[in-house]
Order: C-alpha cells, then sequence, then structure tokens
C-alpha cells in the first residue's frame, strides 16, 4: 500500500496508469494541480519519484491520466479546462504541456493512447440534436489545437460509448469502456466494448461485459490483463473488484 | 492511496517483455492489414514513426509454454483471435455473451467498516457510519465485542437505497432531539437527517444539498448553525441548522488567505467563538467570475441558483496548485470569505490529520491521524510547530487508519473509529502512549485487516507483478 502524507497522494484520487515499459506508477492530483509519479514497486510512505505542478502546466482539475511509453508523453485529460493537455514523459516539476488539444463542441473526460495507428481514442461527449450526448472520440496522436475528431461513436445505439473510464487493446481496436445506469445503483450497467477502427457513427458495442442485469451497479475503472485474457472492474457502489475472463476481446 | 492487490498468478516480467515486444515488433515495421482503412494512411512528419505492428505471438501465455484453452473459451472463439488482422476486430460478436457471463473472481469487502463516530451521551448509544457497505449502525454505548466473537450486531441499522447513505464520513449527533446528521462525501451531494425512529431502508427525515467533497460537520446548537467543510474546494460552508433542500449557505469561508487545503474534521468551541479545522495541504487558487459568483453553479454545478455557494472547479486558477503542510487551521467562529486563520497548529506529526474533536473541559483537540496510526491530542490554545500533549498509538492500542474522533466529555471516554481494522475503540479520555482500549466494537473477527477500498473510482494493471492497482 502507497499511502500517507509524504506520498503526497490524498483519500481521494480519481485516476492511475501503469507503465510497464519503465515501471512506474502515474496519478493524477486534482486538488494539487499535479501529476504524480511513483516507482512501480513504491510501497509504504514512499514519495514520488517526479512531480508535474506549477503555473506553467496548465492544470485545473487533473482527475485522469494517460501515459505513453511508446512516445514518451504523459496526457492530462483535463475535464475542468476541457483540454488535454500533453506532457514529456520524464518531465518534473514545473512544465509547460507540448501540446494541448481542445475540439469546439466536444468535452473530454478521458484518453487512451492507440500507439498502434497513432491515434488519441478520447472518451467524452459531443451534442447531438442540441444533446449532449457521451462519444469516444478518434484524433490523431499528435493532433493538437482546435480539432474536430477524425471519426466517432455516438448516439442512442452506442449505448454510452465513451461516457467513461476506457482501456484499449490496440491489438484489435476494441476500447473497453464502463457505463453506469441512471443513479447511483443501476443493474443496467455494464462494460461495453466498441471498435473503434471498424464503426463510426451511432454503433453498438461489440459485447458487453457484466451487464446489463449482471453483477456491475455502478462501474468506474477498467483494465485489462492481456495475459490473463481478462478485464478488470472496479464498482463504486459494491466498493469492489471485479475479474472478467473475456478471451473473445484478446 | 494506492492499494496493489495482487492476482492469483505472478508471471514476473512476463508483462514488461510483452510491452518491450510490442515496440521492437514496430521497430521491425510489419505490415498492418489495414489498406482500406483511412486510420492506417499516414503522414510524412520527418521524425520516426510507429508504422506498423504485429503481436510477438511468442510471448503470449507463460513463456515457451501451450496454454490450454479454458472450458469458457469457445472453438470458433479461438479462431476468430487467431484470424484477427491487426487492423481491428473483424469477427462476428455475441453482444449479449458478456452480459451474462459472471465475474471470474470478485474482491469485496464483506464487513462494515466504520469512518466516523460520534457518541449520543443522552442516550447512551454510538453511532458509525460504515464506508464500505453504505449504513449508518448504532450500537449501545457499553457494548464490548468479546474477544472470540465475530462482531457486534447494532442496535439500529439505516441503510439502502432509499436512505442516500452512500461514502459518509462525518457525523453530528443533535443532543436534544437524537436526530443523526449523515455527511455523504461523494457522489450522493446531500447531508441526511434521520430521527431517532430511523431503522432500515427509509428516506432522510430531512435533507440539505450541499457542495460537492464534504467531510465534516460541527454545529454550534447556541446559534443554531451548521458547519461542513468542502475537500472540493478548499472551504467551510455554514448554513442554519434547520437548512433543507436548496437553501443556500449563509456563509462561506474560502480563499488563498484561509490556508483551507483539502479540509476534514471541524470542532467549534462556542465559549471562546473558534473553529477548528484539520487539514491535508492541498489546495489551489481561486478567481471569481464577472459577477462575483462562481461560474457554471461551483464544483460539478452543485450550486446553480443558489445565493451563496463556494468557488469551484471551473474557477481555479490554472496551475495555482500546491502541496501544503498538513495543518490545524483555527479561525473565528463567524469567519467568512478570504479571511486568514488566527492560529496554524503544523508540525512533522501530522499524517493525513482526519477527524477532529474538541474537549472544551480540558481545552483539548483530539485528531484522528489516519496515515499516522494514532490519535494526536493538543493544547487547542497551541500554535506552530508544537509537540502533541499526548499521543495514543501502538499494536496495545489497536488504532489502525483512525479517520474519526469522539471525545465523550459526560463519561470521561474518547472514541476512535479504527477505518484500517473494523474496529471502535474507547479509552479514558486521558489516555497516553501504547494503551489497550477499555472496549472495542468490531464488525469483523478480531485481527482482521480491512481491504480500505474507499470509493474505487479507477485502477490500474501491473503487469510486472501482476498486481491491481487502486487509488481510494
Amino acid at each position: 500500500m502507497v499511502s500517507g502524507q509524504k506520498t503526497l497522494l490524498g483519500r481521494t484520487m480519481h485516476g492511475i496508469r501503469y507503465d510497464a515499459i519503465h515501471d512506474e506508477i502515474l496519478v493524477p492530483h486534482q486538488f494539487a494541480q499535479a501529476v504524480l509519479v511513483f516507482r512501480g514497486g513504491a510501497d509504504g510512505e514512499e514519495p514520488p519519484i517526479r512531480v508535474i505542478q506549477g503555473s506553467l502546466s496548465q492544470m485545473m482539475a487533473p482527475e485522469r491520466i494517460e501515459v505513453d511509453p511508446v512516445n514518451n508523453e504523459i496526457l492530462v485529460p483535463d475535464g475542468t479546462a476541457n483540454k488535454i493537455l500533453v506532457y514529456p514523459r520524464e518531465a518534473n516539476g514545473n512544465v509547460a504541456p507540448i501540446r494541448v488539444l481542445q475540439s469546439s463542441g466536444n468535452s473530454f473526460s478521458e484518453v487512451n493512447v492507440d500507439p498502434v495507428r497513432d491515434l488519441l481514442v478520447v472518451g467524452g461527449s459531443t451534442r447531438i440534436k442540441g444533446k449532449s450526448t457521451s462519444a469516444l472520440m478518434i484524433f490523431n496522436r499528435t493532433d493538437e489545437g482546435d480539432v474536430q475528431p477524425q471519426s466517432m461513436i455516438a448516439g442512442p445505439n452506442s449505448r454510452g460509448a465513451g461516457g467513461s473510464r476506457i482501456a484499449l487493446n490496440p491489438d484489435l481496436g476494441l476500447a473497453f469502456g464502463t457505463v453506469r445506469g441512471n443513479g447511483v445503483h443501476s443493474d443496467e450497467s455494464f462494460v461495453g466494448v466498441w471498435n473503434y477502427v471498424e464503426d463510426t457513427g451511432d454503433a453498438p458495442p461489440r459485447w458487453t461485459i457484466g451487464g446489463p442485469k449482471g453483477m456491475l451497479r455502478q462501474p468506474r475503472g477498467v483494465a485489462l490483463d492481456r495475459r490473463n485474457k481478462s478485464i478488470i472492474v472496479s464498482d463504486k457502489y459494491l466498493n469492489a473488484l471485479l475479474t472478467y475472463y473475456f478471451p473473445e476481446v484478446f | 492511496m494506492i492499494q496493489p492487490l495482487q492476482s492469483r498468478r505472478r508471471v514476473g516480467f512476463i508483462g514488461i517483455l510483452a510491452t518491450i515486444g510490442v515496440v521492437t515488433a514496430a521497430v521491425l515495421f510489419q505490415e498492418l492489414h489495414t489498406e482500406s482503412h483511412p486510420m492506417s494512411l499516414r503522414k510524412p512528419t520527418g521524425f520516426p514513426q510507429l508504422i506498423a505492428y504485429e503481436r510477438f505471438r511468442g510471448l503470449e501465455g507463460e513463456m515457451c509454454q501451450w496454454t490450454a484453452a479454458s472450458g469458457e473459451t469457445t472453438l470458433v472463439a479461438s479462431l476468430q483471435q487467431q484470424q484477427t488482422p491487426a487492423g481491428g476486430f473483424t469477427g462476428q460478436a455475441d453482444p449479449s455473451a458478456g452480459a451474462i457471463r459472471p465475474p471470474l473472481r470478485v474482491i469485496r469487502d464483506p464487513y462494515s467498516n466504520f469512518a466516523s463516530i460520534a457518541v449520543d451521551a443522552v442516550r447512551n448509544e454510538v453511532v458509525l457510519t460504515d464506508e464500505n457497505m453504505f449504513n449508518i449502525l448504532v450500537y449501545d454505548r457499553l457494548t464490548n465485542t468479546p474477544p472470540k466473537a465475530t462482531m457486534s450486531e447494532p442496535k439500529r441499522r439505516i441503510g439502502g437505497l432509499d436512505t442516500k447513505v452512500e461514502f459518509q464520513c462525518g457525523l453530528y449527533i443533535d443532543p436534544v432531539s437524537g436526530d443523526i446528521y449523515a455527511v455523504n462525501n461523494d457522489t450522493m451531494r446531500t447531508l441526511v437527517i434521520f430521527s431517532r425512529k430511523a431503522r432500515g431502508n427509509v428516506p432522510p427525515d430531512r435533507e440539505l444539498y450541499t457542495p460537492h467533497g464534504t467531510f465534516g460537520i460541527a454545529v454550534d446548537e447556541e446559534a443554531q448553525e451548521l458547519f461542513l467543510t468542502v475537500q472540493h474546494d478548499s472551504a467551510v460552508v455554514v448554513y442554519n441548522k434547520m437548512a433543507e433542500r436548496e437553501d443556500s449557505p449563509i456563509r462561506v469561508l474560502q480563499g488563498d488567505r484561509t490556508l483551507l487545503a483539502d479540509p476534514h474534521g471541524i470542532a467549534l468551541d462556542t465559549k471562546n467563538n473558534l473553529m477548528f479545522v484539520t487539514n491535508f495541504g492541498y489546495s489551489q487558487s481561486h478567481t471569481p467570475g464577472p459577477d462575483g459568483r462562481p461560474i457554471h453553479g461551483g464544483t460539478l454545478g452543485a450550486g446553480r441558483g443558489r445565493e451563496l455557494w463556494p468557488l469551484g472547479w471551473d474557477d481555479t486558477v490554472p496551475g495555482s496548485g500546491k502541496f501544503s503542510p498538513p495543518s490545524i487551521t483555527v479561525y473565528d467562529l463567524k469567519a467568512s470569505g478570504n479571511t486568514a486563520p488566527v492560529r496554524v497548529i503544523s508540525g512533522p506529526q501530522f499524517n493525513w490529520p482526519t477527524g477532529l474533536s474538541f474537549d472544551p473541559q480540558r481545552n483539548e483537540l483530539f485528531v484522528a491521524n489516519d496515515a499516522g496510526n494514532s490519535v494526536l491530542v493538543f493544547d487547542a490554545s497551541a500554535s506552530g510547530d508544537v509537540a502533541p500533549l499526548r499521543v495514543i498509538k501502538g499494536p496495545k492500542s489497536l488504532i489502525k487508519n483512525p479517520t474519526g474522533v469522539f471525545v465523550d466529555v459526560k463519561n470521561d471516554e474518547l472514541w476512535v473509529s479504527n477505518f484500517g481494522s473494523y474496529s471502535a475503540t474507547v479509552y479514558k479520555r486521558t489516555a497516553s502512549g501504547d494503551t489497550a482500549p477499555l472496549r472495542i466494537i468490531r464488525s469483523a473477527p478480531a485481527g482482521k485487516s480491512a481491504l480500505m477500498i474507499g470509493n474505487p473510482g479507477a485502477l490500474a494493471f501491473d503487469s510486472k507483478r501482476e498486481e491491481i492497482l487502486v487509488p481510494n
């Protein structure tokens, strides 16, 4: 367990990524507008090895994070700033982003990098017929400035694509997103699997995992254990971690 | 806090090798089978690019070993997997296949995990909030779980969807009516108030819609004012005690000069007109909108339409965040706006200072020092970097990740809720050092350490160690 004052963590952390190549853990800190980077084997009250924070960073309330170990970048989808801020992976201290991505009419909450196709797979929302709708948006990895996505999965048939946390299997071009039903507790919740390479527009998920009418009630985090062909989901209402064996998507 | 939860199998560095394989394969410029898709077209940039990629099949499964198909793997699925090109999944999917498939493993804490605590000395009861299974639990004050017993049953339980009880972190008991005021920390954004008759899955008798991220609660009974700390906005909001639903606060304490920084516990000294707040030390600066009000109704829009509300995330100054030492900040009881504390108590002994309780007879402050596994007792008149008067800590004390603390002046006792060990422990009010508790209320077998999964909003998988990483 990594905890305590010296870690700079609190009891209200909302995002995490593991960088398998460099064996590092990354955590965004929404209260202190910072990114904390820990050793992969960090334990106890161990301080971060790097911290991005300061006036140049442009961070407002960073709750999610992504690391791209292939291109050596850290990406912070700041939902409050409605920007994706990109930093060098080894940035430390008061560092300005090397790229900033925005998209008029669209909101960002989550980002994943597909290093195979050099894409950003972004979760957030768009407006369809004047109504805010969750969307899975695809950008070129190095897009910057105010850019419209090159493609998007959104609409009633898409069933919440891009609405919450996302994990990728870039081998197959699949995005895994947690979708909550209404309220804090809903058996309509599930993990949806969308094909962001083949599908666009109002495309339904290729699979739903753990629901609807399954065990999930308020799924939040999602991660892939590719070796064991499993999907791991955190459920906020159950206060639980659930592992689904699902070889079809690996 | 990040918790690694190890999965059943451990493969050492297989995961990292697999990732290196990805990069190696990329360098080898394998053919990408997606010519028909526009995403496969690349523009020259003048820099090296990842052009193609193919899975390094030699690193699938155990190193150089055949991975047997499980009973859940269908032949069709296996063939699909083998034949899928790198350009994307093109096989036919059965969208309902996953909906009905049960999880292979579930990590879930089956026991109540105590977060906050308050004693009703008039009615001889102790009330605890359970942040794991979302309950308010009421026990007889003299309950003492026998060493060999699994747990003690509460006298009353308030819990269920109708109660709107979720991640409850603060408690106040009305000394006259016995009403329970319970603070929801996260998505509920509501303070729920139950009468003593409440039991089971019942709606709250009263609700107050609060800012997002409230934590601590205190009440000035003489002035009939209710105080709440707000973590996300680094603020204290003050309401009329009987406020309900969409009533606005009557005062907001917020701003750089306040030194509020991820505030948690709050306690009042109404005799000397003082307010005490514990701070983790994490904050950012705010600037109000053109009309002086929060943009978009404050954090997550919780304050839309209110006359007064704390500035929220949309009002933060980008890049203004900072880490400060943890502290207790002390204010005038009626402080509002961007007002500096009259004193600050700080020092290296603070380690996630959370719950706070004030003893007016002895003029002492009791701090639940979460990550320090201790309770710190300070002279309430202290200022600056001072040592605590007493520290309760050690294996005999059974204090583990305390998040709640309550001084029962009437019965000369100190109560601690231990988030790390499914227990509430009771001590003499003047206890010090590694002192064994007088009594203990447990919700799980003795010696059991809590999972402490609290609000797992995200997770990651450490493929090198085969560990699930969970921020709480």
